[in-house]
């Protein structure tokens, strides 16, 4: 704790003759230097700033071996103990300890035993707050207040506080007579007076004034209350009720400049939940104000816009993406959902690069309310040119199947890179309406290998059946011997799927068919045809598959996918 | 260097000031005093062999053989309201404060200023000694102390010494803290000022002074509020508008001390019990001295300050963070705790507990107060005894019920008139809460009728020569300038 008091001199004459060796102390302040660049410079698991510490107990131990207490003064250049220099440090900056100190209106520290247990850490800790300060921060002298020491008092001069004028003239009243204050004036008084103003004894009952059980809870209640509860959103009520309650323009104008300022402070603060506070009363303000004035309303209906443009979202993103500490899913939830639709265009294009695995999934969640409450504004952005947001609207249209997308999916299908065509299958599939599945079919027959396994894939998994004909002429044609394994499968469970007993025949031939000079398909095509078998089930098509078994089958590829399609529950 | 002896450790030195934090010995010493309450209740109310008392003593001896443990001694001391432990003072709140009292007025009623224990009491000794502390006797303390002291010899119980209270050391002691609090309080009314009139000419304020100024306060009310309190009498005409911000911040967080708020806590409370009528600073100076009556237009302007106070609260520089407490609680300060008052809030609230104490520290010192508009000022029991019973008000019944437990039933400042037929200024509320309407008076009157000066302080729980009344009990309150007494002479 603190006093102002002016050292006291009898105490500095007496300190000319230091009561051991100085030497000991200026080893402490060499440790002290030491354990506050460690305090800065290291996370406190490390050996390294461990090992500070405890050489600074052992700095401490020293002198408590010759003393219970240790006082030390301050000059802006010097650390004093009993009038010698332990530490110098001539620059006046915040590196130095001195100065550091000094400037701040302290003169005199002392340190008592004990101090190293409890207290140690915290002064590194206040110093390293107090070395990274700005003006408008605290002072030293706060910063040590709040700490509320035991083990570490000072003196100092308040150089904020100046020279107050004394309290009233405090001559003592003099010894006068008064009439008015003779006993039996006292008497008439109190036997006649009836004023109002005055108080009997029996207007209280002193035992009321006890505090029972259910009025310390309820004091206690509100305290605790008072400190669990977010302010910010109090105070943005305060002013927007001001806003709607006094209609003086000069007034207004003052709100929304300090809604304009405040809303960065809030944001900078990460206080997600009172700007998403704040943007929804907006809304409900101006609904109800009267006579507000157009600049101010559009002051006001800025806010959400401002906010949702991209170089203020991509800022509000990019101290996300650096943060240590997120903030709650909810906050983050609550706050985009207030957001313009414009603000899905940077989100899309954030989400694709993020590199904060924590905040991946929160900003997902976030976008995905966000996107279910845009849809145009999603169906739009799938026909961004900016790929990494085309592909991200696309996936959500998908995951929201959002009818509308299918048009600028089916243009995408057409003209659409090859990454963004992919996804466009899966979102089609997910979209799953006729017309997306429409679109779908075409793409069976995309360049891109990928899109088409994907397609069939698809398609298979839906029974889509108009596109048999398109399925059934890959199989039969060339293709079906020309793609890959992968493919191939792919389109043979698409043709199971689609065709179903009508397609038995052909996948027989396949199977168990000889061709010229009875030779047998591909291995690969007739372990495909015998899944496809399997795909269809139902007698005819296990009947194939049972009758391929028996055929004392050589290719183990062939006899592997017969067995499995026979185990294989049918379609 | 020279080591320091036991009493030059934290808290004890009082040149250092109060010391905060939760040392082990004050955490411990709360236990401690709560061990000690707990004996002497169940002492009294059961007869020895009954299991509480036998439990109340073995967790007394538990507690003792705790703190000997780790400090090797135990002191307890008890000066003016406090107590201290191995000379570190503890801290009253909420759940301590009737132990505290009852401690205090057996001490006193003993004549012990100090109790030092040794070695380690067994369950038997403690038993004797606390019963010996509660018989009940008609000597004085003086004696009291010494039969005390004789009788534990006699028993042989050697493992409690006590000693009387030092009152040159007490008396030095309470004219330093008032020298202190003197100080304290005319910086804050500058700061106060100098506040108002950068608000007014548009200018930052210096928020590193009226942090500084908050902090004293609060160090000044843990340490000894009874000075400061004091000081709240002062009510300048001239300078109602800064002593009033002042006198506001002394009583919110001399209540909220008695509501258990943490040291950080009381001075958040502080900072805005001491901006809470801000805004009053952007109304015009002649409608807020106006002495005749309001237009309609001019009561539009004054009951604009709480809100103006938000706003301005806004425009202060230099902080880490805004003031949204100070922000919550210049807005509603005059809110009653059903809404209305002004200003109306649109949106619903939950009222913030600070601004519930603000409100009642606010209309207590308003109503008490000399101003431009209100020359005679209803005196402090008055407006008490209105703050408690005319529910339009709209103050929390529960915190007003706090208040008046701070203050006593007799708020320091009182004119009082006793059935002696001396006129008498109320000092300090009793820290004894069962004698709320006794408190410590300064006798402003001599047996001729003239008033004089400083007067001698007496407490009003000191019982006559018989021992079955009280010397001196208050009739009524009167009105000071009836008898052309200045209060603030008395405390200034």
């Amino acid at each position: 704790m603190s006093t102002q008091a002016a050292p006291d001199p009898t105490l500095d004459a007496e300190r000319d003759e230091p009561p051991f060796p100085p030497a000991v102390v200026e080893e402490l302040m060499k440790l002290f230097v030491k354990g506050v660049r460690a305090h800065q410079l290291y996370l406190h698991n490390n050996p390294i700033y461990l090992r500070a510490i405890e050489l600074l107990g052992e700095g401490l131990a020293a002198v408590w071996q010759h003393a219970d207490e240790l006082a030390l003064t301050f000059t802006e250049s010097e650390i004093r103990f009993h009038n010698r220099a332990v530490l110098t440090e001539p620059a006046k900056s915040a590196d130095s300890l001195p100065w550091l100190f000094f400037k701040d209106g302290i003169r005199e520290v002392r340190i008592i035993r004990g101090f190293e247990e409890e207290e140690l850490v915290k002064l590194l800790d206040v110093v390293q707050r107090a070395r990274k300060a700005t003006p408008d921060d605290d002072d030293l002298l706060t910063m040590l207040w709040e700490q509320d020491f035991v083990y570490l008092r000072y003196r100092f001069v308040d150089l904020a506080m100046e020279s107050a004028p004394p309290l009233l003239d405090t001559t003592p009243a003099e010894m006068r007579p008064s009439a008015e204050a003779a006993p039996e004036h006292i008497q008439e008084s109190v036997a006649s007076d009836t004023r109002p103003g005055v108080v009997s004894l029996d207007d209280f009952d002193t035992t009321l004034y006890f505090l029972d059980d259910k009025e310390i809870d309820y004091l206690r209640e509100g305290v605790k209350n008072e400190y669990a509860r977010d302010l910010r959103p109090s105070v943005l009520s305060v002013l927007l009720d001001i806003f709607e309650a006094q209609w003086d323009v000069a007034v207004r104008d003052e709100i929304c400049d300090i809604l304009d300022g405040f809303i960065l402070h809030l944001l900078s603060a990460s206080q997600f939940r009172a700007v998403a506070y704040l943007l929804r009363e907006v809304g409900v303000t101006l609904g109800r104000a009267k006579e507000v004035k157009p600049e101010q309303r559009a002051k006001l209906e800025a806010l959400p816009t401002r906010l949702s443009a991209p170089e203020a979202l991509s800022q509000l993103l990019e101290s996300l993406e650096e943060s240590s500490e997120l903030p709650p899913q909810a906050d983050l939830t609550e706050l985009f959902e207030q957001l313009r639709p414009a603000a899905l265009t940077t989100v899309f294009a954030w989400l694709a690069r993020l590199q904060n695995p924590q905040l991946k999934p929160l900003l997902e969640a976030a976008a995905a309310r966000l996107a279910s409450q845009n849809t145009s504004e999603l169906v739009k952005l799938i026909a961004s040119p900016n790929e990494l947001v085309s592909g991200e609207a696309i996936r959500r249209a998908g995951g929201l199947k959002t009818a509308a997308a299918v048009a600028p999916l089916a243009a995408i299908m057409t003209d659409g890179a090859q990454p963004l065509r992919l996804l466009a299958v899966q979102a089609l599939n997910e979209i799953a309406s006729p017309g997306a599945l429409q679109v779908l079919e075409k793409s069976i027959d995309d360049p891109d290998r990928e899109v088409r396994v994907a397609t069939l894939r698809a398609i298979a998994a839906r029974a889509y059946k108009p596109a048999l004909p398109r399925v059934d002429s890959a199989v039969k044609g060339k293709r079906s011997r020309d793609v890959d394994l992968t493919e191939k499968m792919a389109l043979f469970e698409a043709f199971g799927a689609l065709a179903g007993d009508a397609g038995v025949a052909v996948l027989e031939g396949m199977l168990t068919g000889k061709g010229f000079l009875g030779k047998r398909e591909d291995p690969e095509l007739r372990a495909c045809a015998a899944m496809a078998l399997g795909r269809i089930g139902g007698t005819r098509a296990n009947e194939v598959l049972r009758k391929a078994s028996t055929d004392n089958e050589k290719e183990v590829l062939v006899r592997n996918a017969i067995n499995r399609a026979l185990r294989a529950p049918s379609a | 260097m020279t080591a320091p002896t036991r009493q030059q450790r934290p808290g004890g030195n009082e040149a250092f000031g109060e010391m905060g934090g939760d040392s082990y010995v004050r955490r411990a010493g709360k236990v401690y005093v709560l061990a000690l309450y707990g004996a002497l209740r169940s002492i009294k109310m059961y007869p020895v062999e009954n299991a509480a008392v036998q439990k109340a003593l073995a967790e007394l001896v538990n507690v003792t053989g705790d703190l000997m443990k780790r400090e090797a001694e135990l002191e307890i001391k008890v000066s003016g309201e406090f107590i201290f432990v191995n000379s570190t003072r503890l801290r009253l709140d909420l759940d301590n404060y009737a132990s505290f009292s009852h401690l205090l007025s057996l001490f006193r009623a003993n004549g012990v200023g100090v109790l030092r224990v040794h070695g380690t009491p067994s369950a038997r000794d403690w038993l004797t000694f606390l019963s010996l502390m509660q018989a009940p006797s008609k000597e004085s303390a003086s004696q009291r102390l010494l039969q005390l002291t004789g009788k534990l010899e006699g028993a042989k119980i050697l493992n409690f010494e006590l000693g009387a209270a030092n009152e040159t050391e007490e008396e030095e002691s309470r004219e330093k803290v008032k020298e202190v609090a003197k100080r304290t309080y005319s910086q804050s009314v500058a700061v106060t000022k100098e506040l108002v009139h950068s608000v007014r000419v548009g200018r930052s304020p210096n928020i590193k002074k009226i942090k500084r100024v908050v902090q004293t306060i609060v160090d000044q009310i843990l340490n000894e509020e009874t000075s400061l309190m004091g000081l709240t009498t002062i009510r300048d005409y001239d300078e109602y508008t800064f002593t009033h911000s002042v006198n506001v911040c002394i009583f919110s967080v001399a209540l909220g001390r008695r509501l258990g708020l943490t040291k950080l806590q009381l001075y958040d409370l502080g900072l805005a019990a001491l901006f809470h009528d801000i805004g009053k600073s952007r109304v015009a100076v002649d409608v807020l001295n106006k002495a005749s009556g309001l237009t309609d237009d001019e009561w539009r302007q004054i009951a604009a300050h709480p809100w103006l106070g938000t706003l301005t609260l806004f425009h202060m520089r230099g902080q880490q963070e805004l003031p949204y407490r100070a922000m919550v609680v210049a807005y509603e300060h005059h809110m009653k705790t059903d809404q209305t008052g002004y200003p109306r809030p649109i949106r619903k609230r939950d009222m913030s507990i600070f601004s519930k104490v603000v409100a009642v520290a606010d209309g207590f010192d308003a109503a008490t107060s000399r101003r431009a508009y209100q020359t005679d000022p209803l005196s402090p029991a008055a407006v008490l005894q209105e703050m408690r019973d005319n529910p339009r008000r709209g103050m929390d019944p529960v915190v007003v019920k706090a208040f008046i437990n701070l203050l006593g039933v007799y708020p320091v400042g009182t004119l009082v008139v006793l059935d002696t037929f001396e006129l008498a200024i109320v000092h300090q509320a009793n820290p004894i809460a069962e004698l709320i309407s006794r408190p410590i008076v300064r006798i402003v009157s001599d047996v001729r009728g003239n008033v004089i000066y400083p007067g001698e302080l007496v407490d009003l729980a000191v019982r006559d020569a018989s021992g079955e009344r009280f010397a001196r009990t208050i009739i009524k309150t009167e009105n000071p300038d009836r008898y052309g007494i200045r209060i603030s002479d008395y405390f200034a």
